[in-house]
């Protein structure tokens, strides 16, 4: 019974890796056309394309942008939660529709509406990473509202703070010493859910910014065409950078729990 | 003069009254029980003399000081709650340390109050753990340990049994009794349990929809209960009509009649009022009785002594009734 169900577990677990497999042999692979294995294989396309100073760029881009996207949300949202949910409870409710939002709006409708609103002065953002950031932030927003709101409850803030009240801490010193680091989980699930959806975002990054401030996604789907073997080694170089990081916040995150 | 001094205190949330002109005191050392249904103000009142509620109007005098107006953090209360509420990031030995760094105190000074304080629990085994590696009852020692580490003017405690199980809460039930009667603290305890209140009170307030209905020792209520909802609340009782009692006692009654089902006892047939048993519940070491006398249903309460004595259904026995046991209540 329960070897069946290993088995099962990989079969599925194969069949959903397949088509990463495919491309990273893609990627290490010279030429792979007519055979049904490729003729042999190479570091070369890694190797161009970690040594491409434009790659680099677009990586660095796209980290910038994701990152501050991430730390603009958490500066701003975690103490309007705090307020919220401490001093005004019943406006979670409005918080809740508002928070939808983002995602009423496809971007594509959103983009051309954005386009026509930052084009001119007095703000001038499009083509500049700003608006990226800015647009990121709305999308990551019910990520982490959402992810940090249950963890408030969870921890039952209300009484916390009164009992911090009561032993001498200021609202301030509670928030501080008692809430915040109690919310550390909370935000390690909200930032990371956010970051492996804001890295993969294409919409926005093509239409807001495109070749002028160019983000990974774009890089990849402006050199999409030059050779395959280059692209695949491009997406699996994409989809490393992000296991990387995820792993590394896991492990950062564990340690200090 | 009275150490705590409650004069008119009413709160209400837009129309809705919580409770109204509440007074009461307590001398220094006494341990004062708020008892109540849910719902009847009492929970808010611990929290508007905490200083976590604000009031609409009324003193709050502690130790000659009117502390109504005093923010929480400068009234030198502790106070305990129903869940724990301890903080989940500290270990046992920081969450008790958290008021005295809050005082600024120096660290041998905190490390040695902490220590001694986490004696008096019986949790200094504990000191490096974490709340979630901490049973129901630790946790509640520990928070205990928390509010008394800033030697408070006055304690409440805010149902911290009812979260528990039954071993444990009445274990912690008399040790809370006996650290509050070592420190002489004044402490008021809000529960809805009645026996937690008559065990561990040297005063019961009883309150009903945000008022006090009756106020005095464990005895006093239990014995002389004002009202109908004293007499209900406080206890069991057999509540009779006041023609339902002129017909089994032959005396004439004017208002309902409360009877405790433990002061009626069987005696032999032929003795007493003619009474025949109906069935019965075992309550452990009380067996209750339902019985019928004179077309009037009553239970009796008799101590489980053994299986022999347990009487059957049908089975016929007089009752004798003290006629100081009858209580008429409005």
């Amino acid at each position: 019974m329960n070897i069946s169900i290993i088995k099962w577990w990989w079969l599925v677990f194969l069949i959903l890796a397949l088509p990463l497999l495919a491309t990273l042999l893609y990627a290490l692979s010279t030429t792979w056309g007519a055979t049904i294995l490729p003729r042999g294989f190479t570091l070369r396309w890694m190797v161009q394309l970690w040594s491409d100073p434009r790659f680099m760029t677009a990586l660095g881009h796209s980290l910038l942008i994701c990152l501050g996207a991430l730390v603009f949300s958490l500066v701003l949202v975690l103490p309007a939660m705090f307020v919220i949910a401490y001093y005004f409870p019943r406006l979670d409710a409005v918080m809740n529709v508002l928070i939808l939002m983002p995602f009423a709006v496809p971007p594509v409708v959103s983009s051309v509406g954005l386009l026509q609103l930052y084009s001119d002065p007095p703000l001038m953002l499009t083509g500049t990473p700003w608006i990226l950031i800015g647009c990121y932030f709305t999308l990551a927003l019910p990520f982490i509202y959402r992810a940090l709101a249950n963890n408030m409850q969870a921890i039952n803030m209300r009484e916390l703070i009164d009992a911090a009240h009561l032993l001498g801490a200021s609202t301030w010193q509670a928030a501080l010493l008692v809430v915040l680091p109690n919310l550390r989980k909370g935000a390690f699930i909200a930032v990371l859910l956010s970051f492996s959806f804001l890295i993969g975002e294409f919409v926005l990054a093509n239409l807001l910014v495109g070749t002028r401030y160019e983000t990974l996604q774009v890089y990849l789907y402006n050199v999409r065409n030059e050779s395959g073997h280059f692209s695949s080694a491009l997406v699996i170089s994409y989809f490393l950078v992000v296991l990387l990081i995820t792993w590394l916040a896991n492990a950062l995150n564990r340690e200090r729990g | 003069m009275s150490w705590l001094n409650v004069t008119r205190l009413s709160k209400s949330y837009g129309p809705t009254m919580i409770f109204q002109d509440i007074d009461f005191s307590a001398s220094e050392g006494e341990f004062v029980t708020l008892l109540g249904p849910s719902g009847c103000g009492k929970s808010t009142l611990l929290r508007c003399i905490a200083g976590l509620t604000p009031v609409d109007g009324g003193q709050i005098l502690l130790d000659g000081q009117d502390i109504a107006p005093l923010t929480p953090q400068n009234r030198a209360v502790g106070m305990v709650f129903q869940s724990y509420a301890l903080f989940p990031n500290m270990t046992v030995e920081r969450n008790v340390a958290f008021g005295l760094k809050m005082q600024k105190l120096p660290a041998s000074a905190i490390s040695q109050r902490v220590a001694e304080v986490l004696e008096l629990v019986e949790m200094n085994d504990y000191a490096r753990r974490y709340p979630h590696q901490l049973s129901g009852g630790q946790c509640q020692r520990v928070a205990l340990a928390r509010s008394l580490v800033t030697r408070p003017r006055l304690l409440l405690l805010d149902e911290p049994l009812s979260a528990l199980d039954a071993r444990i809460r009445r274990h912690l039930r008399d040790r809370i009794r006996s650290i509050q009667k070592e420190l002489n603290l004044t402490t008021l305890f809000v529960t809805h349990d009645q026996e937690e209140a008559l065990v561990l009170s040297d005063r019961i307030v009883l309150m009903d929809q945000g008022r006090i209905v009756q106020t005095g020792n464990a005895e006093a209520l239990y014995t002389q209960p004002v009202n109908l909802f004293a007499a209900g609340f406080i206890g069991h009782y057999n509540l009779l009509t006041a023609e339902q009692a002129a017909q089994l006692t032959g005396e004439t009654f004017h208002r309902q009649v409360a009877l405790r089902p433990e002061s009626v006892v069987f005696c032999p047939s032929g003795q007493g009022i003619p009474a025949q048993i109906l069935g019965h519940s075992l309550l452990g070491n009380v067996i209750r009785y339902r019985v019928k006398a004179k077309e009037v249903e009553l239970w009796v309460d008799v101590l489980n002594r053994s299986v022999e004595s347990l009487h059957p259904a049908g089975f016929q026995v007089g009752l004798l009734l003290e006629p100081g046991t009858l209580r008429e209540v409005a």
